[in-house]
């Protein structure tokens, strides 16, 4: 990606402009600043002017503003430069509204319980805002622009159980899909919501090999302390690709007790994996069991119209010339995840402002081939394939992999392995580790499925069911779907 | 009018009073100490319409009356004259004539109506406080008020009476002193105030470390009524900062040190401190503190000092004048260091109500 700074500090910039600086530049004024004295003095700051290569900086009270000013005015002189250009002065003013708010809830800390719907009511925008970018939430990620489809119904309403009820609702709930189909979107909508209702609390949202960095950091700098305050005392905590999290024993067993701590003080934890929880390699009995101990939620491919709103809905977020024909065309073309669609969305409306004919749907396919012909292969993954073979064969995940040798079985298997080898760009070696096999019986299945699809048209058919439904989309759960179930909803 | 006085209790009275007036003033009247005889005595007041101090002495009053004369002059003269007794006589015209020994002068005046009358005081919250107490608590913090104009409001001690506490705060934006003392007070008089620099030095001459004093605000002044004398001050209007958000947590570590050796070796060390970066490095390690100071193109300082602390080794750099402000200012053999780590706000403290923050510098190198 391109860098976009310097920006041109001569004419003002927008609202949404400044807070994406800041964003951008709190990060390296952190790490100039250091930890603890970010926390204490830049808290509430913001860039509330620019121009003419003036920088005014808002801080939420005059102590900050003072302090900032006279200790790390020097620093802000050396970072600002390299995002604006030229740069003439900074400014740090601070809001007396800002301060007078922050007055008040201290006054009312004591009394907390007392009317927490005034608070709902009081945070603004551009505070909430700011917590939720500290809390590591980005913004375009709430429940407002999440597409709800028949593939992500129940996701979305353990979600929204969750953001009102925190603690409360289903402890932990577990999101799971393969990738880019939203659970990620959702974790961050859960922290926005649950921030917008309770400004006062604590949300945290990490990956996991975030939060095992953080661990690895705590340990090298014997702060342990410090790393089991931040996370023990979240009232929100969400760690998203928690699958990464089953290598290390160190990181698990401190998760594990964070995980009690928190569920014993009634916090909320959500999580997200791009397997079900059971099926998360290499990790503990305690934890998985934990893991499955509440709410479970899989989001699903989205069916042809979940696609076709997901379109409508970006394309009117950006602004986009694109007609709702068109859309319908690059919905029946592209069956990948949400971030292939856009790109494809992206893509056509290129192709729309460059030709000055416009496209009609039927060049959709063209303008679309590569992405349509890589979609099948890129974007279904080994674990999706599993599962929708088990779905199929009736067969339990651990069967599939395990060593029972029984025809179905094998047939299964075999063909698991064939639709990993030709489905996506996994190595033989990588298929074969997924399936507890070495690369030869891998290399051996493959060929004995191509083989037998060519003398039996019951095991071709199979075979293109679930390939089918892989890339189609939608509920594999659905029992015996034909073609025509699909094209009834799309 | 006409009188005669001790030439110490004048001249003592005259010291108290001169720091007042400004030497350059657009209101020559303001150059002047008002003068008013009564049968009980002499009144001495000077004002530069901020902050208006008076004084009563004792002396033999033949003719009652007043005058404005040049203070500073008055306090000039008074001071070399011969003899121990001083006669003065002023005429219609506003002219002293001093006659001591052999001594005479004889000093233009101004009559007593131009000296300007201070304000009304209007209802007040009222205090009786210990002199002592608010003698220490202002030379705790006074130090760390800051000389920057355009930020007026730290231009002065931010005095708060509440909660059973007197505290005051004074802070420049790189350091902070604080002093929080018991107070009994009657209740509904809780006080925010923030006494001017200038006030603040008067008051700090005038305070002794015996006796009570009365402390009186309005939302405007404030009046200090201690010994023989009187100062009424105008308060800065506006919020002072919520300096409690400056003070950091609990910290990690603390080291207790000797003050007078510690101030010494600071003091030794920061004639070579870094004339660009104005800052000296303290390295904590093993019981032991090793200050430094490195100026290129000039040379080095180093001194170690015993101290007490085990923790890891942490260096950290600080403006040395900041760090010896506080130690001069103390009385106590011992402070505490307390440090959380290299960049943030390092505390002294001591085993009374005090503390000081200072804002650590960038170690280089």
């Amino acid at each position: 990606m391109h860098s976009p700074y310097p920006l041109s500090a001569e004419k003002p910039l927008s609202e949404k402009d400044r807070t994406l600086l800041w964003n951008d530049i709190h990060i390296e004024i952190r790490e100039a600043v250091g930890e603890t004295n970010f926390e204490l003095w830049f808290t509430g700051f913001q860039i509330s002017h620019i121009e003419k290569g003036e920088v005014t900086l808002l801080a939420s009270g005059s102590i900050y503003a003072l302090w900032v000013d006279e200790n790390f005015k020097g620093i802000l002189l050396s970072i600002f430069p390299k995002y604006i250009d030229p740069l003439t002065n900074i400014r740090i003013d601070y809001s007396e509204e800002a301060e007078q708010e922050m007055a008040e809830m201290e006054a009312s800390t004591p009394e907390e319980t007392k009317k927490p719907e005034i608070l709902v009511e009081t945070i603004s925008e551009s505070k909430l805002l700011e917590r939720g970018q500290k809390a590591g939430l980005v913004p375009k990620f709430d429940f407002e622009n999440f597409v709800v489809g028949e593939n992500s119904e129940l996701a979305w309403a353990a979600s929204q159980a969750v953001a009102n009820h925190p603690g409360k609702a289903y402890q932990p709930l577990f999101f799971h899909s393969a990738c880019g189909l939203g659970k990620t979107h959702l974790l961050h909508a859960i922290g926005w919501e649950s921030l917008r209702q309770r400004p006062s609390s604590k949300v945290i949202f990490v990956s996991a090999e975030h939060f095992g960095n953080d661990y690895i950091h705590a340990i090298q700098n014997h702060s342990l302390e410090a790393f089991r305050k931040k996370y023990r005392e979240a009232d929100l905590l969400m760690i998203d690709d928690i699958q990464f999290l089953g290598r290390k024993d160190g990181f698990q067993k401190e998760f594990f007790h964070t995980f009690n701590m928190l569920a014993d003080r009634q916090k909320q934890i959500v999580l997200a994996s791009d397997c079900p929880a059971s099926e998360i390699s290499e990790l503990e009995e305690r934890l998985s069991s934990r893991f499955q101990s509440g709410m479970s939620a899989e989001i699903y491919r989205p069916g042809l119209e979940t696609r076709a709103a997901i379109l409508r809905r970006k394309r009117d977020d950006w602004k986009m010339a694109v007609s709702d024909e068109l859309i319908d065309a690059i919905v029946e073309h592209v069956r990948g995840n949400v971030r292939v669609l856009e790109g494809s969305l992206i893509r056509v409306a290129m192709v729309a402002t460059m030709n000055e004919e416009s496209i009609e749907p039927g060049d959709v396919g063209e303008i679309l081939a590569d992405i349509c012909g890589g979609a099948e292969s890129a974007n279904v993954g080994m674990e999706e394939i599993k599962r929708a073979v088990c779905e199929h064969y009736d067969l339990e995940h651990k069967v599939l992999i395990g060593k029972k040798r029984t025809a179905r079985v094998a047939e299964a298997r075999q063909v698991a392995m064939f639709l990993c080898r030709t489905m996506t760009e996994l190595s033989l070696m990588d298929i074969a580790a997924g399936f507890g096999k070495d690369h030869g019986t891998v290399i051996y299945a493959v060929k004995k499925i191509r083989k037998k699809c060519e003398t039996s048209n019951s095991l071709k058919s199979t075979v293109e069911l679930i390939k089918r439904r892989l890339v189609r989309g939608g509920s594999v759960k659905s029992t015996t779907p034909s073609p025509d179930d699909y094209r009834k909803r799309g | 009018m006409k009188f005669q006085i001790e030439k110490d209790v004048f001249q003592e009275a005259l010291n108290q009073v001169q720091h007042v007036v400004s030497t350059r003033t657009t209101l020559p009247i303001l150059s002047n100490v008002l003068i008013e005889a009564d049968e009980l005595g002499l009144q001495l007041s000077t004002t530069d319409l901020d902050v208006t101090i008076t004084m009563r002495v004792a002396a033999n009053v033949a003719e009652t009356g007043s005058v404005t004369l040049p203070a500073r002059r008055l306090a000039s003269i008074v001071r070399e004259l011969p003899t121990s007794e001083i006669n003065f006589e002023v005429n219609a015209d506003n002219a002293a004539s001093v006659k001591a020994g052999p001594s005479f002068f004889k000093i233009l005046g101004l009559p007593s109506s131009e000296f300007p009358t201070i304000g009304e005081f209007g209802e007040a919250k009222e205090f009786t406080i210990d002199q002592k107490l608010l003698k220490d608590a202002l030379r705790k913090t006074s130090y760390a008020i800051s000389t920057d104009e355009t930020r007026y409001v730290l231009n002065g001690v931010n005095c708060l009476i509440g909660e059973g506490l007197l505290t005051l705060v004074a802070t420049d934006g790189r350091r902070l002193a604080m002093v929080e003392q018991d107070l009994e007070f009657p209740a509904g008089n809780e006080t925010a105030a923030i006494i001017p620099t200038k006030a603040v030095n008067e008051l700090q001459r005038l305070v002794e470390d015996k006796g009570e004093m009365k402390v009186s605000f309005t939302d405007s002044q404030a009046s200090f009524e201690l010994n023989d004398s009187h100062l009424i001050t105008k308060l800065i209007e506006g919020n002072y900062p919520n300096f409690r958000q400056v003070i950091p947590g609990a910290a990690n570590h603390r080291v207790t040190v000797e003050r007078e050796t510690f101030l010494n070796a600071v003091k030794r060390v920061s004639l070579l401190a870094n004339e660009k970066t104005n800052s000296i490095k303290f390295a904590f390690e093993d019981n032991q503190l090793a200050i430094s100071a490195n100026s290129p193109e000039i040379g080095e300082a180093e001194e170690v000092i015993d101290v007490r602390y085990d923790g890891p080794r942490i260096v950290v750099a600080f403006n040395p004048e900041f760090v010896m402000a506080p130690l001069r200012n103390l009385d106590q053999d011992e402070v505490y260091v307390d440090l959380i780590d290299e960049s943030s706000p390092g505390v002294i403290k001591i085993d009374e109500p005090f503390l000081y923050v200072i804002m650590p510098m960038r170690v280089a190198g």
